[in-house]
């Protein structure tokens, strides 16, 4: 089954939310999603642009206030 | 194809331009995109394992940035190199001037000594950034 697993990296400054991301993405299985929680506008631009270029899936970004939800499935 | 490789001569100690140097070889690293990164003159100091001092000469952008939780320009380096692939050599004629040996430096940072020759050469190859 494939799991989500989800980052707080509020409050962190870019790049960091997309460092996070990655490390995170080696831990993790092809078909699993992780979650970043994010406050900072700059990752909720760079992070789908990252995944696009390095060939990952864009589940989905929602803003809820200050905070963004952004999905990204591992791909390979 | 892949993108070609991105090449950093970096020689400013100063805060602001060491973080973008960073931001730029890391993501880039992260990217898929080969990145060498060649140090040398002020830039030296903040990979030293004791830099004495303050690790970085900043103006004001630096104080906020110390301020806020800005991720560190060194761990930066660091992360780009453990995630990506990053080579981040010395300039020899820095640490011969400066008398710093390689074991003064953050060496799970810096690869090794490399002189500007080789570098530009390497250069050749991609893209060169100068901060």
């Amino acid at each position: 089954m494939p799991s989500t697993t989800t980052i707080d990296a509020r409050g962190a400054f870019c790049p960091g939310p997309l460092m996070e991301l990655i490390a995170n993405l080696k831990l993790v299985e092809i078909g699993d999603k992780i979650e970043v929680l994010s406050t900072d506008k700059g990752s909720a631009m760079d992070i789908p642009e990252w995944v696009k270029k390095v060939k990952h899936e864009m589940v989905g970004i929602e803003q809820d206030g200050d905070i963004w939800h952004i999905v990204v499935r591992k791909m390979k | 194809m892949s993108a070609p490789a991105l090449f950093i001569l970096l020689c400013s100690g100063e805060h602001e331009k060491i973080q973008m140097a960073a931001m730029a070889a890391s993501v880039a690293a992260v990217s898929e995109r080969p990145v060498e990164v060649f140090v040398s003159m002020n830039a030296l100091k903040p990979f030293q394992k004791n830099p004495g001092g303050e690790r970085y000469a900043g103006g004001e952008f630096s104080k906020l940035m110390l301020e806020r939780k800005v991720p560190d320009a060194i761990e930066l380096f660091e992360q780009g190199k453990m995630l990506g692939e990053m080579k981040v050599f010395a300039c020899s004629m820095a640490m011969d001037v400066a008398g710093v040996e390689l074991e003064d430096l953050r060496t799970e940072i810096i690869d090794g000594v490399g002189g500007l020759t080789k570098f530009l050469s390497d250069a050749e190859a991609g893209q060169l950034a100068v901060f």
